[in-house]
């Protein structure tokens, strides 16, 4: 009971933050975005046909109106119709976010246990050549451009001009009858994958190392060798539990992005039909009702993120409250 | 020891990744599974709606073309481009005052099946006289947000107060008229002779009223039409299609197409004369933007079967430009065509601005011709074609283009011949100076390519004497924002391209003329009482030698006139597979060659 009554109240607070996130990215999107106007009319127009072409647009209605429709549509999930490509949004979304999930959860997934394994490795035996050539790899990742990873891996496995192992584009994931293959699937997936795990392992590595060296150094942890409990228990027992709250944050609060954002430029540079490359074509045209939708969901998502994260803290350190 | 094996996984990896490009041999494999033949285009941007009324990109017309049927096409493999029924049967038998136009069309056409037709098994009814009517009413429609209303708008008798009277769908229109199921009336206010151009545009497509009903908007990402392929999926980066298996049987006459030995010998295409097409069961489009992943994915033999060669990549595929001849290694392994865009490049002064335009005062009109000519003849397209373009533009005078016939290779070229004394001795002929010269303001869609074309073009000013700080750029973040401001005639110069609608200088000649000044087709804001009434003369005219004399007068008014800095056409390569029949053309033919393909 008290959980729901946590949930709820959390789920109330965030309202202040949904108004927020969209008042400011539609202010955002409305006089600052891509005027359509000029894109949709013909190459001959006359006066009439600018006012007729802002009237289907919706332009000429006020901010407030606008803003207030925006709301609605958030509340109904209901966003309309994309306005460039004739699709309902709801429908583009639902076509697209899968597919994202599926490229970019494996590269979290194990973007995440492998530099917690890594930092965990590195903590235990710091100052020495192991701690050394961790870190030196985790700067590497971190140093270089996600696009220059991205085209070396292409390049380097999936092309003619390396070891040609993989599909260079596309993600044709199902078999001829239509059904799920996980052959096709792991062809697909596991380049984009390997370039995220690449640059996502630098920054989690080196963020986790320093976690757990903190936490390394207190006093519970000199109890607990004084006590002769193995290096082992120590690490996990003690050394990781205690360091999973922001452990905690930096996994939960990326998942958000990871959902409804997609991987631009691993959509792009593998031709995957995912919601990054939705959302960036929909920046590129000013399509605001696939903007206003992307935004709200992220926003939304972010306030469940923060109420599942709480429970998250309360889950590892019983001494956080639900309150 | 582990830490040595370690270092030369590395070094491996790392020589794999260096292999020279030289090299690589690569091998095409079959298309055909199981079967099935299986043909992957790629196209280097992306269609937005699939609604013909909306296909004003070149990406959009290229998926529409292959869906949907208009009543005339061009001749595959002819050039210059020359028209073809499609669905019509024949071409239109026109009146002798060239006011009204007949047009059959082809009985027992179906449209692809769907629900909506209600019919058994979900059949596509065939299509009428009246679907054509209806589809040039949507077109005016002011609800639906079309493109190509510009074609028609004030040429059709009617038409236009249909559309002021509130576009009832169930009213008809004096001048568009479906006689009987298998004949179109067409009658006009004026004689309009590219009329029958503008039936081959994907604006003009033929869709069906009862789906379009059905399906509303999502029409434009469902469509259905009566054309050689049926779209099956469409997302932001490939759309399927599938041959339409009801598609009309007409043998493929590689002769009346244009077929010759010489030019189309190596291609195959003599394999499939009288076959009935289209020849692929299968289609795949795919939009890839990114040039690195295009090359990888086409050189890679099993993805993608045709590219255009990108900018980057032009240097490993050309081995020399004057003639233009390809690496072996490209030759050997993949088909290749040269092509010319039907369009250009040019930059635009705004005649309606105080400093560069004209206001009727012959003073002041005198130095502002004399800056627009200064600017003109210090541009040195020559080096922009070199920097740029691989030195493979075709450079030309004004603004009839050399992709259409009425194109004079014999007109000075001074206009485009760089010549930096002669600019410095306008500008000192009308008093100008390093002190009086006006701000110079460079509009244009913000981009790191245009910001390059501003420097260089800065570079040519600048050695005529304009100080460098008087040079500014002005950049938009969009396309769309600069259009607005070009509409509005904020930009006193403007760098932009044409793409020709059709093959007809009339295309980029009513870009200058008076009453289709800003927010109409005529950005410049020209006005010549002259060039209008030579303009209103020559576009009621039927092609002939009287007609390109005319058309011919007009571009060289624009050109002494300095309203341009104009222009260079650009030219493409083209490569497919070999194991593809094809010969790739994204001009005046969009996507209508596809149904020509064929795989091995």
């Amino acid at each position: 009971m008290d959980l729901l009554k946590f949930a709820l109240k959390k789920l109330i607070g965030g309202i202040p933050l949904i108004l927020g996130v969209t008042l400011v990215s539609f202010l955002l999107m409305v006089y600052f975005g891509p005027d359509l106007t000029y894109e949709q009319l013909g190459k001959n127009p006359t006066a009439e046909e600018i006012a007729q072409v802002r009237e289907t647009l919706g332009y000429n209605q006020p901010f407030i109106v606008r803003y207030g429709q925006y709301l609605m549509e958030l509340i109904t999930l209901d966003f309309g119709f994309s306005m460039v490509k004739d699709q309902p949004v709801s429908h583009m979304l639902a076509q697209s976010i899968p597919v994202s999930l599926q490229l970019t959860l494996p590269g979290f997934i194990l973007g995440n246990l492998l530099a917690v394994i890594l930092a965990l490795w590195a903590t235990a035996h710091r100052g020495q050549w192991i701690d050394k050539t961790i870190m030196t790899g985790a700067v590497i990742g971190m140093s270089v451009s996600f696009l220059v990873v991205i085209i070396a891996f292409q390049i380097m496995l999936s092309s003619r001009y390396g070891m040609n192992l993989f599909p260079v584009r596309g993600w044709n994931i199902y078999s001829a009858d239509g059904t799920f293959s996980w052959w096709q699937y792991l062809q697909f997936v596991t380049v984009p994958t390997l370039a995220t795990v690449f640059v996502a392992l630098g920054y989690n590595t080196r963020f986790y190392r320093a976690v757990l060296v903190e936490e390394i150094n207190k006093d519970h942890v000199r109890t607990a060798r004084a006590f002769g409990h193995s290096q082992k228990h120590i690490m996990y027992k003690a050394v990781l539990k205690n360091a999973m709250v922001p452990i905690i944050t930096r996994v939960m609060f990326s998942i958000p992005l990871v959902v409804v954002s997609g991987s631009l430029l691993i959509e792009s540079y593998f031709g995957i039909p995912g919601v990054g490359q939705v959302t960036y074509d929909a920046i590129i045209a000013g399509d605001q009702p696939i903007l206003k939708a992307v935004v709200g969901l992220t926003a939304a998502l972010f306030v469940v993120i923060l109420l599942l994260t709480d429970i998250l803290y309360r889950a590892f350190d019983p001494r956080v409250e639900l309150k | 020891m582990n830490k040595k094996i370690n270092l030369l996984c590395f070094i491996l990896l790392l020589s794999a990744c260096q292999k020279n490009e030289d090299n690589v041999t690569f091998s095409n494999q079959s298309s055909v599974i199981d079967g099935i033949k299986t043909y992957r285009h790629s196209e280097d941007g992306k269609p937005t709606s699939l609604d013909p009324i909306k296909a004003a990109t070149q990406y959009s017309s290229f998926v529409v073309t292959n869906i949907f049927d208009t009543l005339y096409t061009y001749k595959y493999l002819k050039r210059p481009y020359e028209l073809k029924p499609n669905l019509a049967q024949e071409m239109p038998v026109i009146s002798d005052d060239g006011l009204t136009y007949t047009i059959k069309i082809k009985s027992g056409v179906t449209f692809h099946d769907h629900a909506a037709f209600g019919l058994d098994n979900n059949k596509g009814r065939e299509v009428v006289a009246e679907d054509f009517v209806y589809s040039i009413k949507r077109t005016f429609d002011p609800n639906n947000r079309a493109s190509g209303a510009w074609l028609w708008q004030g040429k059709i008798q009617g038409l236009d107060q249909w559309k002021a009277d509130g576009a009832d769908y169930n009213r008809a229109i004096s001048g568009l008229t479906a006689l009987d199921s298998q004949t179109i009336q067409i009658q006009l206010i004026k004689p309009y002779p590219q009329l029958t151009y503008t039936f081959a545009q994907a604006f003009s497509a033929v869709v069906p009223k009862e789906v379009v009903d059905a399906l509303g908007q999502e029409f434009g990402s469902k469509p259905i039409g009566s054309g050689p392929f049926i779209l099956d999926k469409f997302d932001s980066e490939v759309a399927y299609f599938d041959k339409n298996p009801d598609f009309r049987k007409e043998p493929f006459d590689i002769h009346y197409e244009g077929y010759d030995e010489a030019i189309h010998g190596k291609t195959g295409i003599d394999s499939l004369d009288g076959k009935n097409p289209p020849f692929i069961d299968k289609l795949e489009i795919h939009f890839v933007k990114e040039s690195t992943s295009r090359w990888n994915s086409f050189t890679k033999g099993d993805e993608i079967q045709y590219t255009t060669v990108p900018k980057d990549k032009q240097n490993t595929v050309i081995l020399s430009k004057s003639p233009l001849t390809l690496h072996p290694q490209i030759t050997e392994n993949f088909n290749y065509r040269y092509g010319m865009e039907a369009g250009f490049v040019y930059g635009g002064f705004n005649m309606d601005d105080p400093d560069f335009g004209i206001n009727g005062d012959p003073e002041h009109d005198a130095k502002s011709k004399a800056l627009r000519c200064a600017i003109q003849r210090s541009h040195n397209w020559e080096q922009k074609n070199r920097a740029f373009y691989f030195g493979l533009g075709t450079i030309f005078p004004g603004i009839i283009t050399p992709s259409v016939s009425e194109f004079d290779p014999n007109q000075s070229y001074d206009s485009v011949t760089l010549d930096v004394e002669a600019a410095k001795q306008m500008l000192t002929d009308q008093g100008w100076d390093a002190t009086n010269l006006p701000v110079f303001e460079y509009h244009v869609a913000g981009s790191v390519l245009n910001k390059q074309f501003f420097e260089q073009m800065r570079g040519f000013m600048n050695k005529m004497g304009y100080p460098l700080h008087l040079i500014e750029y002005h950049p938009y973040p969009s396309f769309g924002t600069f259009n607005k401001a070009i509409k509005n005639r904020e930009a006193p110069f403007f760098f932009m391209a044409w793409t020709l609608d059709y093959p007809d200088a009339e295309n980029t000649l009513q870009l200058l003329y008076g009453p289709n000044q800003s927010p109409g087709s005529n950005n410049f804001n020209y006005q010549n009482p002259e060039y209008d009434a030579l303009y209103e003369k020559a576009s009621v005219m039927q092609p002939s030698p009287e007609r390109t004399k005319i058309y011919r007068e007009m571009n060289q008014m624009v050109v002494d006139d300095c309203v341009l800095v104009s222009g260079l056409s650009r030219n493409k390569i083209h490569l497919w597979h070999k194991n593809v029949i094809t010969y790739p053309d994204r001009q005046m033919l969009g996507g209508g060659h596809i149904r020509y393909v064929d795989v091995k």
